[in-house]
């Protein structure tokens, strides 16, 4: 016994040798991957000090709320509309204006002056046109229950930002005047998971592709590119009647950072115009900062202009979002 | 001698006094926490609600039904392989025993999500086989193997370690003397199996079932993976309740599965009590294996061996010969048609793929230590004193097995998220150490459970012979104890380090920025689409295996040879 204490004392020796990484900046952020990679070497290569903490957007939030009382990350980093609401109603932001906000158009800013975002995200409709003809294509997302689309489109798991986005996006539609989702709301949306292939991973989604089944691809619109370009296959965005879903990132100083400074300075980095249309170039994703645009290659640009944004009060969905796809889980898929 | 045996008096309750402040801090105060949070946040009377929309939810009562019946078929199915495997180890005589010995090892090191995946490589819509299956059967689906016959396939094959643990271990206590007087008076081989050895391997048998039962009971990763729309059982549900902000209709689907698990654990003690009276004879004679007479039957249950060991051993080929293979021919070449080490230098070069593995070796084996050194300092106390507070300790250990993990998380969050004076005030949540720290407590049921039976099995004339000749009690521990359970520690080591490589639900909840273990890495490496991530997590998969069968098959070896007591379940 005497040596499985020593045993153990050394190994908590040698641990507590490593825990300390002090000194860097710490960021959390759902941009993971080659996306995390490469924010990384940039940053670095800018005289930024940083360490990415990656993870699926829900998590990170939960993450961020738990640690509430003794907050870890320093900054908060490309999580979307309604998540940065909620935090920043938690009291987990701070004020502060980077130096690229002057030029930022009003609705990517909030009135407090915490959160500013950067980037927009369509959550497309894409069809696959050697799969499905273009005169066939669904010309808006309530054309997805019909029945010569069963079978031929995908739901992910509703733990994913993206399927909960464009399903928040179908049952805004059917609200009643009580600001309540109608039983013919539910009742489409019973008819779509039951046509639907439904898929829990990543692998299961693309595999629902390879393997030729599904012609329909809900998806936001760098995913959907990717997918595309995974499988060698020509994909096309509808410019929904009714409008597509679009969801703006955005970025947020912690409020009880013991690294300021720094902050502000990762921050007037990160969204100025370059860095911008750098990652624009890179990952394709739209800027929002109208200079950033304007650098951006013209793929980019054209992508921008690609659909008409649904109007969605974000912050005024945020609160119901939890009922709604708790329905969806319990009841409905 | 008086001062050494003040000394050791001191360190008996300090670390009974350690281990006091343990329990209540880490395990007590944490579930206590998660059950207060969940049930009572706003209040009692919400119960009522939450249990009124669990009743009526269609996926929860689907999920209580599939649970129910695809435990019954799993413990049926489990039972017929688990007990071939040890007929045709320990009781028949069939060639090439030492490789299949090997084969069937496998569900020790090749379990959890891993195994899941590996199955899913290997017969899901995407694999080889679907391919040469849809190949000559146009009519079969893709899909073929996903839904529950996939589920009960994956639970069939993954769930036999206790099987070929115990049982096996059972059989060789079998005494041969009584099967030869049995065939002198004239019985036939099936009356001696049935009338003879059925009855000396019966208690381990029942122990061994009521262990698979709890494993099914709380799988996971086989539905989640496998399962395909169709078929989802408990646990998924209590996860996903917990993504839905619902922590409370998950902790009341939690606690209903947690009262299924305490009975289960409960009658398996009940039968390792008994089981402890029915061992046998003190002086046995080592069982022979058998030679099958008629030759249709010794061919046939020579296939069927061989079968099975190629059911458990193409999976894990797939995963070892894949992580040699160029990251481009994964998922896109049947078999890989060249070979190459730089998936091996990739994570061992020390770059960012070997990050997470450290991590996690670290964490890994300062939680086994830190467990089994609490296991085996409390575990002999709980054996010979028999009271109130070793009771209570014993009911504590057992806590985190019929706690999910994830509610145990969460028990952690809720209790370290601010100052907390049990910890000096300080926040753990956030800092490096709360994830080991929950690794520990999620390790020590299993390591309790199995250190107990080894303790209970030591015959006590051992003890008594040391003391006649006036060994001392630390003396006696240490030279005449230890020996005799460390097989089982190193197993159980071994068996829990590799769980732990592998563990997501408390990994995922816990981790923190500068201890990111490798799980997390895993789940990520499979759900990317860039084909380096997935070459680097085969790299991972096949380390770790490889560590854990080394560690087993030493443990293994070790207790050849020694008195048949030191298995003893």
């Amino acid at each position: 016994m005497k040596l499985s204490l020593a045993l153990a004392s050394a190994a908590i020796a040698l641990a507590s040798a490593f825990p300390a990484f002090a000194g860097a900046l710490t960021i959390y952020s759902p941009q993971g991957g080659e996306r995390a990679v490469w924010i990384a070497e940039q940053a670095k290569a800018a005289g930024h000090d940083i360490k990415l903490l990656n993870a699926g957007g829900g998590e990170l939030f939960d993450r961020l709320l738990a640690e509430k009382n003794n907050p870890q990350a320093d900054v908060v980093l490309g999580m979307v509309d309604t998540s940065m609401a909620l935090l920043k109603k938690e009291g987990l932001f701070q004020p502060y204006s980077p130096s690229w906000a002057t030029d930022l158009p009003a609705r990517y800013k909030d009135a407090e002056g915490m959160v500013h975002k950067f980037w927009q995200t369509p959550i497309v409709l894409a069809y696959y046109p050697d799969r499905l003809p273009d005169a066939e294509a669904p010309k808006s997302w309530l054309d997805l229950t019909k029945d010569e689309y069963q079978g031929k489109y995908v739901l992910g798991a509703t733990a994913w930002q993206t399927p909960r986005m464009y399903l928040a996006g179908i049952l805004v539609r059917f609200l009643d005047a009580n600001g309540e989702v109608s039983d013919e709301g539910w009742e489409f949306l019973s008819k779509l998971y039951a046509h639907a292939i439904i898929a829990n991973d990543a692998d299961s989604y693309t595999e629902a592709f390879k393997s030729g089944r599904a012609s329909l691809d809900l998806n936001w619109l760098g995913g959907s590119f990717k997918l595309a370009k995974d499988l060698g296959a020509k994909v096309k965005v509808i410019d929904t009647e009714g409008g597509t879903p679009i969801l703006s990132e955005g970025v947020a100083i912690m409020a009880a950072t013991d690294q300021l400074d720094e902050a502000k300075a990762f921050v007037n980095w990160w969204g100025s115009a370059d860095v911008m249309a750098a990652y624009a170039a890179k990952f394709g994703q739209v800027p929002v900062l109208p200079e950033a645009l304007a650098k951006s290659p013209p793929a980019v640009q054209e992508n921008a202009r690609l659909v008409k944004a649904q109007p969605i009060d974000w912050d005024a969905i945020a609160p119901k979002l939890d009922g709604w796809l708790q329905k969806i889980e319990l009841e409905i898929r | 001698m008086t001062r050494t045996a003040g000394f050791d008096r001191l360190l008996y309750w300090f670390g009974l006094i350690v281990i006091a402040w343990a329990v209540l801090t880490f395990l007590l105060v944490p579930i206590s926490a998660a059950l207060h949070a969940a049930l009572f946040r706003h209040g009692g009377l919400e119960i009522v609600d939450a249990v009124a929309e669990l009743v009526s939810s269609r996926r929860v009562r689907a999920a209580l039904w599939n649970t129910a019946w695809m435990t019954a078929a799993t413990i049926v199915t489990v039972t017929i392989v688990g007990m071939f495997q040890v007929a045709v180890l320990e009781y028949f005589r069939v060639r090439g025993s030492g490789f299949l010995k090997v084969a069937f090892s496998t569900p020790l090191v090749f379990g959890g999500v891993v195994a899941a995946a590996g199955y899913n490589f290997t017969y899901g819509p995407g694999s080889a086989i679907t391919a040469a299956l849809t190949a000559l059967f146009p009519s079969i689906p893709r899909d073929w193997f996903i839904g529950w016959f996939g589920v009960l396939f994956a639970h069939t094959f993954l769930m036999t370690s206790f099987h070929f643990l115990f049982l096996r271990a059972a059989m060789r206590r079998v005494d041969y003397s009584t099967i030869e007087a049995a065939r002198s008076m004239g019985a036939s081989e099936l009356t001696i199996l049935r009338r003879v050895v059925l009855p000396v391997i019966m208690p381990t048998l029942l122990a061994v079932t009521l262990l698979t039962l709890h494993t099914v009971v709380g799988s996971f990763a086989a539905p989640q993976v496998l399962g395909g729309r169709d078929f989802h059982m408990l646990s998924q549900m209590v996860l996903t309740l917990n993504s839905l902000r619902r922590p409370d209709m998950a902790a009341l689907l939690a606690l209903l599965m947690g009262m299924v698990l305490m009975g289960l654990i409960l009658l398996s003690q009940y039968f390792e009590a008994k089981g402890a009276y029915t061992a046998g004879a003190k002086t046995t004679t080592r069982i022979q294996l058998r030679q099958i007479r008629n030759p249709l039957l010794r061919t046939m249950v020579h296939a069927l061996a061989y079968l099975l060991a190629a059911i458990y051993l193409v999976p894990v080929a797939l995963i070892v010969l894949f992580s040699f293979a160029p990251a481009s021919s994964i998922g896109i070449e049947m078999l890989p048609s060249t070979l190459t080490l730089t998936n091996y230098a990739r994570v061992l070069g020390g770059g960012t793929a070997f990050v997470p593995f450290f991590n996690s070796m670290l964490m890994g084996s300062a939680a086994v230590v830190v467990g089994l050194a609490i296991t085996l300092f409390a575990v002999p106390i709980m054996v010979r004193k028999r009271n109130w507070l070793t009771q209570a300790l014993s009911i504590s250990f057992f806590l985190p097995w019929i706690i999910p993990s994830i509610l145990l998380a969460v028990g952690l969050i809720v209790a370290f998220d601010a100052p907390n004076p049990l910890v000096g005030n300080a926040v753990l949540l956030g800092s490096y150490w709360l994830l080991p720290i929950g690794y520990v407590i999620f390790s020590l049921p299993l390591m309790v459970r199995f250190m107990r039976s080894a303790f209970i099995g030591i015959d006590p004339a051992f003890e008594e012979a040391a003391r006649a000749m006036g060994a001392s009690g630390p003396y006696r521990f240490r030279r005449v104890v230890l020996p005799l359970v460390a097989p089982t520690a190193i197993l159980v080591a071994g068996m829990k380090f590799n769980t732990l490589m592998a563990e997501y639900p408390l990994s995922a909840f816990l981790y923190n920025v500068n201890n990111r273990p490798l799980p997390i890495a895993i789940v990520e490496g499979a759900v990317s689409a860039d084909p380096d991530q997935a070459a680097i997590s085969l790299v991972y998969v096949t380390l770790i295996m490889a560590f854990s069968l080394t560690v087993i098959l030493i443990a293994e070896r070790l207790s050849l040879g020694r008195t048949p007591e030191t298995s003893n379940l």
